[in-house]
């Protein structure tokens, strides 16, 4: 199989995984607390580095811009270039790709171990879909949970920007958040709300499908999870590209 | 307890006659049963091809009801590839499966799940949920179909007794031993009491005591619980234990492991070989050591 053939087999396969993860969150049996177990994990467990990464990522990004914006004696601006770049871009690509790291692995070595195990096997001899019992509760903690991940991201980077620009710049609290204020749309909301979604949706979906196909015993799991960790990430800042250029169309943002 | 149900049938016949009338009834009523003729397992011509090699070729072989079919092989030669696909987990390149008489060869997951039903499977690492305790491990099925939790307990506790297992119920698997996991695997198998049970290498990497226990098993489930099996093994003392002992419960409703020969003749124990996906011996165990083949005899033998 040349390489073409293996990219566009494995594009099918997930998405069909997708397609079968999403049926099974409209069917019966539904995993309730299986996907609340997953949300607390993905979730309360990402919280704190997304913070930590929200809010030294704002405040570097106050650091580096503050001298080049008072050459232009545009200091005010600070709080808007920040808050733009957070919610727009850094916001949701960091955040997903600290999820990538410590969830993506997690789920695509859980499943891998699953399945050299025989688990899975013996989870569809008991008569089980390991899509719905495993897969489709991932998924939805992802959807749930990224979305939210993302939103503390802007709030922290912000709040990050804020403390760097007036403890250490010395600028009036109210200019740095006037102009945040006045700088974010709602436009740029819903952009920064929908980007995580996408994300989410497509790193679960590698992972999942990476973990299922772990072939190889404990090496395959190795193999598998940097393959999901690698892959999710390329597409996350790919996707991320093709969004923004969407989302600039769709919302009106910019010409 | 499990014996004694399958033992003391259901009392049809009404209560004024004598037990042992009843046992004769019961025993010609199965007899006559035509279902019975219809095989628990047929393999009809299957052939599996897994990158360019034949795993399977041109398979095919009956087990019929309450009769184990012990196959023998050698690492690699389509064993474990046979039984995941009575189960549906791997699907044939060509041929027909059949599960108690219906054609499963082309079944979706969503059908195949119906047909689980009726089926145990005893993987060869016991294949446990490691994130589940034993008791949730054994419990499994049960959760899944939303039965009440005392009733779980109750069919938790009786599977893990069958397998002398009962103090290990609140244990993690990774505090089992590989014989204990193993058990365990088998309780959760045998959850809702499957007419057909699949045993893949169930041995394997065990100490002698502890491989006879579970070829115990084994023969508890043939002999009084009319089980139909697949037993998967390269150890030839699981072959010497299920082909020439049975269990039968004494007068102190114990069930005890009697040497074929001083009472009865052994005839629901029969023997595959299997070399490079391919039958190479079908028959008694007798037969096989009788084989004049010499890759048999080499195996038998061990050199």
């Amino acid at each position: 199989m040349n390489i073409l053939t293996r990219l566009l087999l494995e594009l099918q396969e997930m998405s069909l995984l997708a397609a079968r993860a999403a049926r099974g969150i409209f069917k019966k049996p539904r995993y309730v607390p299986e996907t609340l177990a997953q949300m607390d994990s993905v979730g309360v467990g990402s919280l704190t580095i997304i913070i930590l990464t929200g809010f030294f990522t704002g405040g570097v990004l106050s650091l580096q811009t503050y001298q080049t914006l008072a050459s232009y004696g545009a200091t005010d601006q600070l709080g808007y270039l920040v808050s733009i770049s957070l919610v727009r871009e850094l916001g949701p690509v960091l955040c997903a790709l600290m999820v990538t790291g410590r969830v993506v692995s997690a789920i695509s070595a859980e499943l891998g171990s699953m399945v050299v195990s025989e688990q899975v096997d013996a989870m569809r001899a008991l008569g089980t879909d390991p899509i719905r019992k495993l897969v489709a509760p991932r998924m939805i903690a992802l959807l749930v949970t990224l979305p939210l991940l993302t939103l503390i991201a802007d709030v922290m980077g912000i709040t990050g920007g804020w403390v760097v620009s007036t403890f250490l710049f010395g600028l009036p609290s109210s200019t740095f958040l006037n102009s945040v204020r006045d700088g974010i749309t709602t436009d740029d909301i819903i952009g920064g709300i929908i980007k995580p979604l996408v994300f989410a949706f497509l790193m679960g979906t590698i992972a999942c499908h990476k973990g299922l196909k772990t072939e190889g015993g404990t090496v395959g799991v190795g193999r598998s999870t940097t393959s999901a960790v690698v892959t999710a990430s390329i597409i996350v800042i790919i996707a991320d590209f093709i969004l923004a250029r969407a989302l600039q169309l769709i919302l009106g943002t910019q010409p | 307890m499990m014996t004694q149900t399958s033992i003391d049938r259901p009392d049809e016949q009404g209560p004024d006659l004598q037990v042992s009338h009843e046992a004769a009834e019961s025993t010609f009523r199965e007899v006559d049963d035509s279902e019975r003729a219809i095989p628990a397992i047929e393999f009809r011509d299957v052939t599996m091809i897994f990158d360019g090699r034949k795993i399977l070729n041109n398979l095919s072989f009956k087990v019929m009801k309450g009769e184990t079919k012990i196959i023998l092989g050698g690492s690699g030669c389509g064993k474990s590839t046979t039984i995941k696909l009575v189960l549906g987990l791997l699907k044939p390149d060509s041929g027909q499966i059949l599960v108690d008489g219906e054609d499963i060869t082309n079944y979706g997951e969503a059908e195949m799940m119906k047909v689980r039903k009726k089926i145990g499977m005893i993987f060869q690492e016991g294949a446990l949920f490691d994130s589940l305790s034993v008791y949730e491990n054994v419990a499994f099925k049960l959760h899944e179909q939303g039965v009440p939790e005392a009733d779980v307990e109750n069919e938790v506790r009786r599977m893990l007794r069958f397998v002398n297992l009962e103090e290990a119920i609140d244990k993690m698997p990774s505090e089992l031993s590989g014989g204990m996991r193993r058990r365990v695997g088998i309780a959760r198998a045998l959850v809702g009491d499957p007419k057909i049970v699949m045993f893949d290498e169930p041995t394997a990497g065990l100490d002698p005591p502890t491989a006879r226990t579970i070829c115990e098993l084994a023969m508890k489930l043939r002999d009084l619980e009319d089980v139909s099996s697949i037993f998967v093994t390269h150890e030839m003392n699981n072959l010497d234990y299920l082909c020439s002992e049975y269990a039968v419960v004494n007068e102190a409703g114990e069930v005890v492991y009697e040497i074929e020969g001083e009472k009865l003749c052994l005839i629901n124990s029969k023997v595959l070989m299997m070399r490079d996906g391919q039958v190479i011996f079908s028959g008694t165990d007798e037969t096989l050591r009788k084989a004049d083949d010499k890759y048999i005899q080499k195996f038998l033998r061990g050199h």
